[in-house]
């Protein structure tokens, strides 16, 4: 473990080290960064961070991190960069999965092989030194996050293995949505009635490709959003949901069914023999008086 | 006081009237016309005892001038009777002396291995009940299931193309015919399985014998009566005849065989007898509890609140570990049916599902908003066993030809589906798709895309899922108008519901009424301008209205208040759940009894509480007992014994035995009690005197015979008596219990119902001070009296 080669790599190690450890009285200006690195993730590891040269000197060489794990962490940065500033602006309509899974996919890369246990070159394991030498743990905290993130838009089930490219299923889905989306864009001036006409062929097999694709667990949030969002616009701005037009068949029937328990009870009060009790007369009312009269007899 | 001398005149016995002021003083004092309100008997339709009853009655006491005394009288059933099919259960110990021989003849071993083999029976019958309730629980999911399948994707289908109102037939269709299966089940073959079943064991563990409460068959017909009317659609629960099935599987697991398979295992011969079927029947009510709702110790305190007088330590243990096994079972099983063999978190047929988190804190200020949801749900209980209690009556009296009680039970589902059709229908609540799923059946209808419509979580679900959903979907889920409707048509289905003759519980109607207007509550506290998100969870007040809901409706107390508290897994609220539990059975007494209470009196059952009525101290044992009494001699010739038995009129259970004083013609002294049914075994048996003498290898007749008439001892006309054996004697004096309890005919009514509901007796000989035979007391005389509301009454006694 104790292999001292790079100074300079060594020196914003121990930097981002103790700049945890006596956070509080270190200068700010340093220590700013490494707190807030999901959104400057590379900053922490340009050199010559003016007022850490300083604290530098004051350390005894003892630095921990070799050359290639600090040229690891250097890439793991750099993509982690790629994947947020490819995240933020597909968070609304939701295109995280579409845009971003390649990202996603070299930054897993580079996160197995820190965490892995294969040697680099010199014989060395990254995952300890990285992920695991101190209270923060960093590395391993941003890289949950964004794994949780994926796990939760179940962009897994839209992307093909190793990342390639998105799955027939989705291809398919989105080439419907556009069709849809034509569709609507065409008949959107005017009467909305006959854009419901129009555009409710497309639109039901939309629904029918959605659903099920819900049973064969092949959704992810990019297809939910859009169809949402199709659906919304179906229903809310376009008003083609199905109308309330059979009332009276259904008031009748209801009343129909309603009336047969009166019926029901109306006749077997009328015609239904009413169950008598016959009561029983108990011994003791005779008994009583006899008992009685013996009392009387002897008094 | 004119009326007094008008029932003196009415009493027609001029001599018994003429000696009114002699007989005053012997009954400590009381008023004078308290002896003569008694005299008429043998009228009327209600006597009242009471001191101020007399005025009070005078009409109805004209009215039954008419009447001709001596001739049976017909009247109308009503609540105030007690019916003569029931009989009492044997509690007390039969110390004959076969008894006590076989007691000197068993070894150390002999009774060590007795007590390990009452664990043996209470493992089993937990394991048999966890069984059951898994059966009933996968069955009714998955008929549910094709059910609401059916008919939503019919509903789909029609919402589109028109012609809704045939899928309403559908549903009322599918509805009447699953109901009708069940009802037929119930009304033709055992109509003692209807209703929940908890009243027939509330009556079993007080000491009455109800006709066929026990048997296998009406195991069979309570399952499969509730699966169906569970997967009916009807407004009950499968909670209640769970305890029943429990009971039964008790009743028969103890017996080591069944009398209807007609196999006998030779097992557990000694457990033959009702003392020892009890003990473990209430083991098996409590299994019951425990795997309807999870909650082995609700289950062990139900037993107890039930069946209380008879209990001690070991039993209480023996109970518990009944409770455990069978909550324990059920969750193994489920577990390999959700396929997450081992994992045992689903305890219970119904799952509340689990409060936890800050939502579900509650501070001291909600506590008098607890106390008056409480009251809410008195009230509303209350009310719910008055509609009922009119119902019942109305269909004892009109509806009790079975085909017309399978067509009510069908007319019912059909009323329900189509009135949860006309909800849904007209509903305008619709709520967005939780990313959960939490919705099993999500019906759409005339909601946007992607949303569903809230009150079809309600009704188109099975009622544990809507009590579910109520309690634990995200504030908002529901709105208030829906919420509003669905109580109140809830309300009124589930209470026409009770008392159909299908197998079905009370419970989780409750709960859902309760959880409905309490979540309503819940909403509408919430929507009060406050500061801060005080009022955040409406759950919470779901929680605490089912609670008072079935509080005021079954008036249970400690039992239900642990049961709830184990159903949510949450014991922090078991102070709010007990203030409100109170004051629900508070406020719901003050107007009518609990539900299960009103079916017991309208079954016209003898039913005895923990104490007598007040104000009945100037009874005596003189005036509740039924005199004369037929008395056997010790050794009596068989023929009396036949014509007595068999004498339809005096369909007497208990005999005492006399012997008389010889050389004397003092009347006999008591030397001891016999039972019918031990005569019936010794007729069987030919157990006579001549016989005895003549065939000298004769096997002398054991407690072993009697074990194995019991339960169903024949009649007595299936016994062929000759004529020249109805000349032989029979001596009584081996079988018969030789110390039966008496009292002294000055005792005090509640002094002798203490006795009574303390240990457990069927026969209480009344002696005179020199052990003379005056009388015997027995149920049907002390659990005539009861107080009304205008002070002592007196119920009739009749055939049913």
């Amino acid at each position: 473990m104790s292999l001292y080669r790079s100074c300079s790599f060594c020196v914003l190690l121990l930097l981002h080290v103790h700049s945890i450890v006596f956070g509080d009285t270190l200068n700010l200006t340093a220590v700013e960064p490494a707190d807030r690195p999901a959104i400057q993730s590379s900053p922490v590891f340009k050199p010559g961070a003016p007022g850490s040269l300083g604290l530098l000197a004051s350390f005894p060489e003892d630095l921990e991190i070799s050359a290639y794990c600090s040229e690891m962490l250097l890439i793991f940065g750099r993509r982690y960069d790629t994947y947020v500033n490819c995240l933020v602006p597909a968070s609304r309509p939701v295109r995280v999965c579409q845009n971003c899974y390649s990202s996603y996919g070299s930054l897993r890369e580079i996160y197995n092989n820190i965490s892995s246990n294969q040697m680099g070159p010199g014989n060395e394991s990254c995952g300890d030194t990285l992920l695991r030498s101190d209270r923060l743990m960093l590395v391993y905290q941003l890289y949950s996050n964004l794994k949780d993130l994926w796990g939760e838009s179940s962009c897994e089930r839209c992307i093909t293995a190793g990342f390639q490219s998105l799955t027939n299923d989705t291809l398919y889905f989105m080439a419907i949505l556009n069709q849809t989306n034509a569709c609507f864009q065409k008949y959107q001036q005017g009467n909305h009635t006959e854009l419901c006409t129009n555009c409710k062929n497309t639109y039901v097999a939309m629904n029918e490709l959605y659903s099920g694709m819900e049973k064969n667990l092949t959704l992810c949030i990019d297809i939910e959003d859009a169809m949402n969002g199709t659906r919304k616009l179906w229903s809310k701005n376009f008003n083609c949901s199905l109308p309330r037009e059979e009332t009276v068949p259904v008031i009748a029937v209801s009343c129909f069914m309603l009336f047969l328990p009166i019926i029901f009870y109306l006749s077997s009060f009328l015609h239904s023999e009413q169950k008598k009790r016959k009561l029983i007369h108990p011994k003791r009312a005779k008994s009583y008086s006899s008992l009685m009269n013996i009392q009387d007899k002897q008094s | 006081m004119a009326n007094i001398t008008k029932k003196v005149s009415w009493s027609s016995r001029a001599d018994e009237s003429g000696a009114t002021g002699e007989r005053t003083p012997l009954l400590n004092g009381s008023e004078q016309q308290n002896p003569l309100s008694r005299q008429p008997s043998e009228g009327g339709s209600v006597f009242q005892i009471g001191r101020l009853s007399t005025v009070d009655l005078e009409e109805e006491i004209t009215s039954d001038e008419e009447s001709l005394r001596g001739r049976p009288k017909e009247i109308p059933h009503t609540e105030k009777l007690l019916s003569l099919k029931y009989e009492s259960l044997d509690y007390d110990n039969i110390e004959n002396q076969l008894f006590l021989e076989e007691e000197r003849r068993m070894s150390y071993m002999g009774f060590r291995c007795l007590e390990i083999s009452r664990w043996v029976v209470c493992g089993l019958i937990g394991f048999l009940t966890g069984l059951i309730a898994c059966f009933i629980d996968i069955a009714v999911e998955q008929l549910a299931g094709i059910k609401y399948q059916v008919v939503k994707t019919n509903i789909e289908k029609f919402t589109e193309a028109g012609g809704l109102s045939i899928s309403l037939l559908l549903w009322a269709f599918l509805n009447s015919a699953i109901v009708m299966l069940g009802a037929i089940m119930v009304a033709f073959f055992e109509p003692i399985a209807a209703g929940s079943g908890i009243p027939q064991i509330k009556c079993y563990l007080n000491g009455i014998k109800i006709p066929r409460v026990v048997r296998l068959k009406t195991l069979v017909v309570k399952v499969c009566g509730v699966i169906c009317s569970v997967v009916g659609g009807l407004a009950v629960g499968k909670e209640g005849p769970m305890i029943h099935s429990g009971a039964v599987v008790a009743a028969g697991v103890s017996q080591g065989r069944s009398t209807s398979l007609k196999r006998d295992f030779k097992m557990f011969e000694y457990f033959r007898r009702d003392t020892e079927k009890r003990d473990f029947v209430s083991a098996g009510a409590a299994a019951g509890v425990s795997a309807a709702f999870g909650a082995p110790v609700g289950g062990v305190l139900f037993s107890l609140e039930e069946g209380a007088s008879f209990w001690n330590q070991m039993l209480t243990w023996r109970i518990f570990f009944a409770s455990m096994i069978s909550t324990f079972t059920l969750n193994f099983f489920l577990s390999i049916y959700h396929n997450k063999t081992g994992d045992l978190s689903s305890p219970g047929l119904i799952n509340f599902g689990r409060f936890q988190g800050d939502s579900v804190a509650y501070n001291l200020y909600e506590i008098p908003l607890f106390i008056a949801m409480g009251a809410i749900g008195g009230l509303l209980g209350a009310l719910f066993n008055i509609l009922n209690y009119w119902l019942t009556i109305f269909r004892i009296r009109y509806v009790h030809r079975p085909c017309l009680q399978v067509m009510e039970a069908m007319l019912v589902a059909a009323v329900t589906a189509a009135v949860s059709f006309t909800m849904i229908y007209f509903s305008n609540d619709c709520q967005p798709l939780g990313p959960e799923h939490n919705e099993e059946y999500p019906l759409q209808l005339f909601c946007a895309d992607g949303e569903y419509n809230s009150m079809a979580t309600a009704f188109f679900n099975t009622p544990e899922r809507s009590v579910r959903s109520l309690f634990h979907n995200q504030p908002g889920s529901y709105n208030p108008l829906t919420l509003g409707l669905f109580t109140l048509t809830y309300f009124f289905l589930a209470c026409w519901t009770y008392g159909l003759a299908v197998s079905a519980g009370v419970f989780i109607p409750s709960l859902l009424i309760g959880a409905a207007w309490g979540r309503l509550f819940g909403i509408l506290l919430a929507s009060i301008p406050s500061n801060g998100s005080i009022w955040a969870d409406p759950g919470k007040y779901a929680l605490i209205g089912a609670a008072a809901q079935l509080g005021g409706i079954v008036r249970m107390t400690l039992s239900l208040t642990v049961i709830m508290v184990e159903a949510t897994g949450n014991v922090t609220y078991g102070l709010p759940i007990m203030l409100v539990l109170m004051t629900a059975k508070i406020v719901g007494d003050y107007f009518v009894e609990g539900l299960y209470d009103i079916h017991i009196k309208l079954q016209s059952v003898p039913f005895l509480h923990w104490d007598a009525p007040a104000t009945s101290h100037w009874l005596t044992a003189r005036e509740v007992m039924s005199a004369p009494v037929t008395c056997l001699n010790r050794i009596e010739k068989v023929g009396t014994i036949v014509d007595t038995l068999s004498n339809t009129s005096t369909n007497h259970n208990g005999f005492p035995v006399v012997v008389q004083v010889s050389g004397t013609d003092e009347p006999a002294k008591l030397c001891g009690l016999i039972l019918r049914s031990q005569l019936i075994v010794l007729l069987k048996h030919k157990v006579f005197v001549e016989l005895a003498r003549s065939r000298l290898t004769h096997r002398k007749l054991q407690l072993k015979d009697f074990r194995d008439a019991y339960p169903r001892f024949p009649p007595i006309q299936s016994i062929h008596v000759s004529q020249d054996e109805r000349e032989c004697m029979m001596d009584l004096t081996e079988f018969m219990n030789a110390t039966p309890y008496t009292v002294p005919q000055e005792t005090s009514l509640p002094r002798v119902f203490k006795l009574f509901r303390a240990l457990g007796l069927r026969h209480l000989v009344v002696a005179d001070d020199e052990n003379r035979v005056v009388g015997l007391v027995t149920r049907k005389d002390l659990a005539r009296y009861h107080l009304g509301k205008h002070g002592l009454e007196e119920l009739q006694l009749a055939q049913t």
